[in-house]
């Protein structure tokens, strides 16, 4: 894939601040924009089989309809075998009590064994740092501060990702007709730089998310094979369920660590080598995520300079909390290619002055 | 309201099976390649493209007439106006080079336009339109080159 145009500095600025109004209006719209992203997903990595039908004779609505059905079935089935596992693991205020003190135990061990190694720690009593009450009312104040909003966000969210094939079915079949719609009312003196800001448009979009289901398969095997020789119980789920939150700039990576951790340090409290050896798996893989990983997949397609998307990452955040994590690179992307044509469009004198020649003409002959 | 509805039907089949390139295309195949097209009207006196300006796509005429006014002395030998079923800017499909001309509508003239990017994805996924719409454009291509050759004696024959 061509790069594309680095936007100049004045653009650049334009971009960052309509990334940073957007950021700010799609965590308004969270209940809109998460089915619309699980959408485009869907839409960019099922495309290329109603394609594939087409090209073999079938129909496009006949095409989308079969897709979209074994995609239901396979989320279904999904969605059934993910239930059916937390059920057996007791996913439940207990269970989360009984990882977290898990994961209290192994701090206890942890900063015992690190006071006996290094004396510096003994004289700061670091161990007394991580006492039972401390932890207990941390435990008590998350629970009641966050478990119930985020469960009641997630009830929430439930009835709008309901939307989220019927979105998927009519972009399958016609996004087509929707853009020759728009480039219909583009002036002809823009037809042309139009189409080549969709076609950009699309070939970013597409390949982001294809990259990032690519991403989060190579990711969440990694991480199943590495646990599985460590020897966690359901270390593909463990896997792939961290992959999938890794969505999640850094935040995610760590939160999925941490949830490995407290797994192995509540089933294998006697062996807190174990919790060791899932921490070091976690480093070892976010280093292959950003040296191999990422590069080869996502990295690649966004074109983004690495210092700009720290910055992006950081004014996300600040402006939208963990929307504004997960959406500001992409959105950057997007809004780039945007401001980039837009830029290219104002200041090109001659594409104006055809633009304007072309009304007085169509002036004239409405008059005729 | 009819907003994102095909618009596709045996009249205009029809008409784009009359349009050389697509003369060999199957009604199916027709379809397909409709999915793609853009269809733009041009007032009299109106700019398509200017020489220069970066050719993303190629324009099928319709109805109406287009002039090309090239900056080379050359090309002006070549076909100068392009009538219904013409096209102009084919070499846009292969590269994205600068147009060599300036086309102008010397009539109120309806055109249908193939962008680049398009075209190649639909070569990628349909091989079979591919090869027919290539082999087309391939004897247009050798056509106009030819009629150059004939105006120019001195230049060698390939």
């Amino acid at each position: 894939m061509k790069p594309f145009p680095q936007p100049g500095a004045v653009t650049l600025l334009v971009v960052i601040l309509s990334t940073c109004l957007l950021l700010l209006l799609f965590q308004k719209m969270i209940w809109l924009v998460l089915p619309v992203l699980l959408a485009l997903l869907l839409y960019y990595s099922l495309r290329p089989v109603v394609d594939a039908l087409v090209v073999y004779g079938a129909h496009r609505e006949t095409a989308a309809k079969v897709v979209c059905l074994v995609q239901m079935i396979v989320a279904a089935s999904l969605l059934v075998l993910v239930l059916l596992f937390l059920s057996k693991a007791g996913a439940s205020q207990d269970s989360l009590a009984r990882y977290l003190t898990g994961g209290q135990n192994l701090l206890k061990k942890s900063t015992g064994a690190l006071e006996r190694a290094v004396p510096i720690f003994q004289r700061m009593k670091l161990s007394e740092q991580v006492n039972d009450q401390h932890v207990r009312d941390f435990t008590d104040k998350f629970v009641q501060k966050n478990l119930l909003p985020i469960s009641l966000q997630l009830l929430e969210w439930l009835p709008s990702l309901l939307l989220v094939p019927y979105i998927t079915y009519f972009m399958l079949t016609d996004s087509t007709r929707l853009k020759k719609y728009i480039i219909k009312s583009v002036p002809n003196a823009f037809f042309e730089k139009a189409l080549l800001l969709f076609s950009h448009l699309d070939t970013s979009l597409q390949s982001y998310f294809q990259g990032l289901l690519v991403l989060t398969f190579l990711e969440g095997t990694t991480l199943a094979i590495g646990l599985s020789l460590v020897g966690i119980p359901h270390a593909l789920w463990l896997g792939f369920a961290a992959a999938v939150l890794a969505w999640v700039p850094y935040l995610g990576s760590v939160v999925g660590c941490i949830m490995v951790v407290l797994v192995a340090a509540t089933d294998f409290p006697e062996k807190p080598g174990m919790a060791y050896a899932c921490l070091a798996l976690f480093l070892g893989v976010r280093l292959i995520d950003d040296f191999i990983y990422l590069p080869l997949t996502i990295g690649r397609q966004l074109h983004v300079h690495p210092l700009l998307s720290v910055l992006m990452l950081f004014l996300g955040a600040t402006v939208a909390g963990a929307t504004g994590l997960v959406f500001a690179l992409p959105l950057f992307g997007v809004v780039a290619v945007i401001g980039e044509t837009v830029a290219q469009v104002v200041t090109d004198q001659r594409l104006r002055a055809r633009y304007r020649a072309a009304r007085q003409l169509a002036a004239l002959c409405e008059r005729i | 309201m009819r907003f994102f509805s095909a618009e596709t039907n045996a009249q205009k089949v029809k008409m784009l099976k009359s349009i050389p390139i697509f003369h060999t295309l199957t009604r199916k195949e027709i379809l397909e390649v409709d999915e793609l097209l853009y269809e733009r009207v041009y007032e009299k006196n109106e700019i398509v493209f200017e020489e220069g300006d970066p050719g993303h796509g190629v324009f099928i005429v319709v109805t109406g007439k287009l002039r090309a006014d090239p900056g080379h002395q050359l090309l002006k030998t070549a076909l100068l106006d392009i009538g219904p079923g013409e096209t102009v800017g084919e070499l846009a499909l292969f590269d994205e080079g600068p147009r060599s001309a300036t086309v102008v509508a010397i009539e109120r003239t309806v055109t249908v336009a193939l962008f680049q990017a398009e075209f190649s994805t639909l070569l990628m996924k349909n091989k079979s339109i591919g090869v027919k719409v290539l082999v087309e454009l391939a004897r247009i291509l050798s056509r106009r080159a030819r009629q150059l050759l004939q105006h120019e004696k001195h230049l060698p024959t390939l």
